[in-house]
């Protein structure tokens, strides 16, 4: 038989950085818009309030912490109406958390069907990620129905130039819980005992963040600390545009540099481990 | 033969046992901490040097006891794992279907199902679409198409899981134990279903199953794996005899019920063979006193009036033939046609012996070989001897042999 140098695919031992196969990502497209649809479909079509619930997490969780935060230990909330206040917070980081929460057990919760199939593996951290987007466009509806009040009302700004920066801050916010997720996965495929450290971390991560307080409360030596954090001037510059404020540019560019490297750090050690990992799972 | 599709070359998988699976962040982190390097593991090779070529169009079985390496070998040409050393390059697409039902999701209804899990098996959207309505045929569940598949019955489920599977259509087909489920007739439409795709399709199938009948069946090659090891490829009969031996498993009948999946071709079709020890004495052990009753059942539809011939033909597994026999010229009709073959007691040596049947018409035309069907193994047995070495020759007759007392000199 002639040797033929024509191989379509390759399957060697070797384990380099940076080796994304891009390419079959797309070719799996159709799986990945099927399974935002699973997603989608398997959370809300059995459960008895639906896809109601969507909204109404965020509703409850908003109004529990305006009575905590706004009444009872009256965290000032600045120009902006309570309501929104809180809601801008809770909605950006939710959508952060279910990203890195659905990303980060990706090689565990999929180990049965990792082992008897071969697709692109990021497939399924990006249909999960997209799946949040689409919760977070349905979340962002009710946000923006409510602003619309208060904007007739004359408590917030009309829309002006910056709002470009919206889907900015949202699209940084996913690939910031993916890029962190992608990393952590790698790591809980192998160490089963990371659960409650990860759970905790998280906890932690949210008080640390400015979800039920404004960042101007935080001052002196910790706040160029406090603003490292990519999660802080992506919520304040989502409320700034919202509410009236400036958003900080270079915190801003700081942020998307950080997730950028993040990121690229995660699927590369993901890509890098993932059939390794089949071998553990 | 086409060119070649998938070609293996010095592929090897180890695996390191134990410690590292359930793997602990504060004793690897306290380990790396120190500087303290791993310690020799417990380990096993899963594969070893495992080199092959497979053509295009080429259907090939591998053969092996649990834990020869089969499964993990495919697994590493699905990319679902990766060798340790070596490369496995290829053309085309693959799809493996190591189990039926992939990513089914059981809230989920049949449809959702049907394409969820087309497109983890690699299927575009339009393949899908095109292919839809032979799925849910093909399934014979188009009446609970809507239904959550968590209601399905274990064989509803098997059967759209199957009939996803069943229409893909890559380069590549990677198969591995998935007849082992679903009811007989369910399985007799999946084996004429993967003949189907491996003949008319010309596509590229290899194939893991216990399933002796139907490796014979549906491969052109077979791949012996033992220890991780390729130790032997050939013709499937011969290598299921290796096999046979190797694993001290014994073959002594096939029967077939539906005449389109038995072996044979437009001519012959088998519907039994079957060898049938008279047992001597209390224990059911083929030994050398032991005699043997071949019976055979097939289906013959003759293209034209001709006499039939048919011939046994017992080897030893190491290849040798000890006997070819035949029937006479028979003149036989259209239908069932049975025959037998008494094979008498004392007369095989101890050993390994497998069975091929021939098929002649006008007497030169082979209409069939039906090799390495049946295989046996005769046990020694001895009275009034004191020795226990080896008996050598391949036939132990019993006739006398005498000798006389020297007149003296």
């Amino acid at each position: 038989m002639p040797e033929m140098n024509d191989w379509d695919w390759e399957i060697d031992a070797g384990r380099r950085w940076f080796r994304w196969e891009l390419g079959d990502l797309g070719r799996y497209r159709d799986l990945l818009l099927r399974l935002v649809r699973r997603d989608l479909l398997a959370n809300y079509q059995q459960t008895m309030l639906g896809a109601f619930w969507i909204l109404l997490q965020p509703i409850l969780t908003t109004l529990v912490y305006w009575v905590i935060f706004g009444r009872i230990v009256k965290v000032p909330t600045g120009s902006a109406p309570p309501l929104l206040f809180y809601l801008s917070g809770i909605i950006v980081w939710n959508f952060f958390s279910d990203c890195l929460n659905g990303t980060m057990y990706t090689f565990l919760t999929n180990a049965q069907m990792f082992n008897k199939v071969y697709f692109p593996r990021l497939i399924v951290p990006l249909s999960g990620v997209l799946a949040h987007g689409v919760r977070l466009g349905v979340q962002l509806v009710l946000f923006f129905g409510i602003y619309v009040y208060y904007a007739f009302s004359g408590a917030v700004p009309a829309p002006g130039l910056d709002w470009f920066l919206l889907p900015v801050f949202f699209l940084l916010t996913g690939l910031f819980g993916l890029g962190m997720g992608l990393a952590v996965s790698v790591l809980t495929a192998r160490y089963r005992d990371l659960d409650y450290t990860l759970q905790f971390v998280l906890r932690l991560w949210m008080f640390a963040s400015p979800v039920v307080y404004p960042a101007g409360l935080v001052h002196g030596a910790l706040r160029p600390w406090f603003w490292l954090n990519p999660l802080t001037p992506l919520i304040e510059g989502f409320r700034a545009v919202c509410f009236g404020g400036a958003v900080d540019y270079t915190y801003l560019g700081v942020c998307a540099f950080v997730v950028i490297l993040i990121l690229v750090g995660g699927v590369s050690l993901f890509k890098r481990q993932e059939r390794r990992l089949t071998d553990f799972i | 033969m086409g060119d070649t599709i998938i070609k293996a070359e010095g592929v090897s998988k180890y695996y390191r046992l134990g410690s590292e699976g359930a793997g602990r962040f504060r004793e690897d982190f306290g380990r790396w901490w120190k500087g303290a390097p791993r310690g020799e593991e417990a380990h096993i090779w899963a594969l070893r040097d495992v080199s092959f070529e497979i053509a295009e169009g080429e259907v090939v079985g591998f053969m092996g006891a649990n834990g020869a390496g089969k499964s993990t070998l495919l697994k590493v040409i699905s990319r679902i794992t990766q060798p340790t050393q070596g490369r496995v390059r290829g053309r085309g697409r693959v799809a493996s279907l190591l189990e039926v039902g992939t990513g089914f999701h059981g809230d989920l209804t049949g449809r959702e199902n049907i394409f969820l899990n087309g497109h983890i098996l690699g299927m575009t959207r339009a393949e899908i679409v095109a292919r839809f309505d032979d799925i849910v045929d093909f399934s014979g569940v188009s009446a609970f198409l809507d239904t959550p598949v968590k209601r399905y019955s274990s064989g509803m489920y098997v059967r759209l899981a199957f009939s996803v599977a069943a229409h893909l259509t890559p380069e590549i087909l990677i198969v591995d134990e998935v007849l082992a489920v679903g009811d007989a007739e369910f399985q007799q439409r999946c084996l004429r279903k993967m003949k189907e795709v491996s003949s008319e399709g010309g596509r590229t199938v290899l194939f893991v199953s216990h399933n002796l009948q139907a490796l014979r069946n549906l491969c052109q090659r077979a791949f012996l794996l033992e220890k991780g090891r390729l130790v032997a490829t050939g013709e499937p009969g011969r290598i299921i005899a290796r096999y046979l031996e190797k694993e001290n498993v014994h073959f002594l009948r096939q029967a077939y019920d539906d005449p389109f999946s038995a072996p044979g071709n437009e001519v012959i079709r088998i519907k039994r063979v079957e060898l049938i020890p008279q047992f001597v004495g209390s224990e059911a052990v083929i030994d050398i006193r032991t005699p043997l009753d071949l019976e055979l059942e097939f289906w013959y539809t003759p293209p034209f009036a001709a006499d039939l011939i048919v011939g046994i033909h017992l080897f030893s597994l190491a290849g040798d033939c000890i006997f070819d026999v035949s029937s006479p010229r028979t003149d036989v009709s259209a239908g069932v046609v049975s025959g037998r073959c008494a094979i008498p007691g004392n007369f095989l040596n101890d050993g390994s012996y497998y069975i091929s049947i021939v098929f002649v018409n006008n007497t030169t035309t082979r209409l069939f070989y039906f090799e390495a069907c049946l295989s046996f193994e005769v046990a020694d047995y001895r009275e009034n001897t004191s020795w226990y070495g080896k008996w050598i020759g391949h036939v132990r007759p019993d006739f006398p042999v005498r000798i006389f007392p020297s007149a003296e000199i």
